[in-house]
């Protein structure tokens, strides 16, 4: 599920997730699953941009001749 | 001057050829300069040589001068003439005196019935201005790279060479379809339309160069005809006009959609410069690249302190709840009766019941008192309501 999506929409997600837990009006055991759910998204967000940054670096580095 | 003196025979002077000659030239040479109407014919130039001879024939009665020129005054006046055009010469009468021949000696030499031709233009030039060919709007802008240049020339080598090698110069992958036409002369309307239609066709061919060198007013003519500027005004590709020097305006230049003052000048403006094309590239390609490593640092940080606050987010939303939690068991405490009882209250009880009214209980009652520690047994004594 958090294949298709964008990475923008990955971000925005996980922005809106961070807000609610430091607002602080979640249910305890609501806030455990909606802190599982931002490292997800986190590690998710994080291996996009990895993946980005390489692909980046593999192009640029390339025949510049 | 020197003296012309005769030889005597007794009281007979008698004067050599050469002295006869030389005195009529003396004679001659105080004439005033004047204007000579006539037709040229037998115009001889020859590189080697340094005067132009021609003749001048009056078409009324066949008399005929001859006149010559200083080749550098001729060749500056550019004229191009032809025979049997109409001219003015201006010069001096000289005695030719190998051959005791009379001439003219001309320090110039102008067409007659220039102005007839130059009216003509003028009314084509405004007619066609009228129907709008040669309006700014119909300009088109040069492309940036031609696949192919189309050069359209006379047997004109310089104005051609120096295309070509501007061309190679600048951007030396450029392809060159050169189409060579009778540019001057009759017939040379006709040639330079279906060249230019030629050029047109071809699959390549991006922009056309017209390339003519400076020319006599008359040569430069046929880039004046009304064919010609229509065929450039409808050429389905962009027209670059290299006609002629800067000071003329064949009426082609008008309706081209750039005018270049050379060919030089048209192969500057035809290609870039492949050298500068690609050190543009290259900028442009750092730029990219500059760009997009930024837009993906920009994308780490904010992840980073998405991270870092949902890290931070659960031990914060757990302490405080820890907090409201011990809050809570405080003020449990506080409401709790047996905190009462420690500050030395008693509950009452009678039957179970909590008394709150003495009224509730009778003399004889068996209460129940509770204490913070332990309970006591009691009767009422007394009821005071």
């Amino acid at each position: 599920m958090t294949e298709e999506r964008s990475f923008e929409e990955l971000q925005a997600e996980l922005e809106q997730i961070v807000t609610r837990l430091e607002r602080g009006d979640v249910p305890v055991d609501e806030a455990i699953g909606l802190f599982r759910r931002g490292e997800e998204l986190y590690r998710a967000c994080a291996e996009r941009l990895e993946a980005a940054e390489l692909r980046v670096e593999e192009l640029t580095s390339r025949d510049s001749d | 001057m020197a003296k012309i003196a005769p030889i005597l025979y007794g009281d007979r002077r008698v004067y050599t050829v050469s002295a006869f000659n030389r005195g009529v030239a003396g004679y001659l040479g105080k004439l005033p300069a004047v204007w000579v109407e006539g037709e040229v014919t037998e115009l001889r130039r020859n590189e080697a040589w340094a005067t132009v001879f021609l003749t001048l024939k009056d078409p009324a009665t066949g008399a005929c001068l001859k006149v010559t020129i200083a080749r550098r005054t001729y060749d500056r006046l550019d004229l191009g003439l032809a025979e049997g055009e109409t001219v003015h010469v201006a010069g001096r009468a000289e005695l030719y005196e190998l051959k005791g021949e009379l001439g003219l000696r001309a320090t110039t030499i102008e067409r007659v019935g220039l102005g007839d031709h130059l009216l003509a233009l003028e009314r084509r030039k405004r007619a066609l201005a009228a129907e709008g060919l040669f309006a700014t709007e119909r300009k088109r802008p040069l492309p940036r790279l031609p696949r192919a240049v189309g050069i359209l020339t006379g047997a004109d080598a310089a104005a051609r060479g120096d295309l070509v090698a501007t061309i190679g110069a600048r951007f030396p992958l450029t392809k060159v379809v050169v189409c060579e036409a009778r540019v001057q002369g009759k017939g040379a309307p006709e040639a330079i339309v279906s060249a230019l239609r030629a050029l047109a066709r071809h699959p390549e061919v991006d922009v056309v160069v017209l390339a003519r060198g400076g020319g006599s007013f008359e040569d430069l003519l046929p880039f004046s005809d009304e064919s010609v500027v229509r065929a450039v005004a409808a050429c389905p590709v962009p027209v670059v006009s290299a006609v002629g020097h800067e000071q003329d305006t064949p009426l082609c230049d008008l309706a081209a959609d750039v005018r270049a003052a050379t060919p030089t000048a048209a192969g500057t403006l035809v290609v870039p410069v492949l050298g500068e094309l690609e050190a543009g590239l290259e900028a442009s390609r750092r730029r990219l690249a500059l760009a997009v490593r930024r837009l993906l640092d920009r994308d780490r940080v904010r992840l980073e302190r998405l991270g870092e606050r949902l890290r931070a987010a659960p031990r914060l939303l757990l302490e405080r709840r820890r907090a409201a939690l011990d809050r809570a068991a405080a003020r449990l405490q506080a409401l709790s009766p047996h905190a009462t009882l420690e500050r030395g209250y008693a509950i009452v009880r009678s039957g179970g019941e909590a008394l709150r009214a003495a009224a509730a209980a009778a003399p004889g009652d068996a209460l129940e008192i509770e204490l913070a520690a332990g309970s006591l047994g009691a009767t009422v004594d007394e009821v005071r309501p």
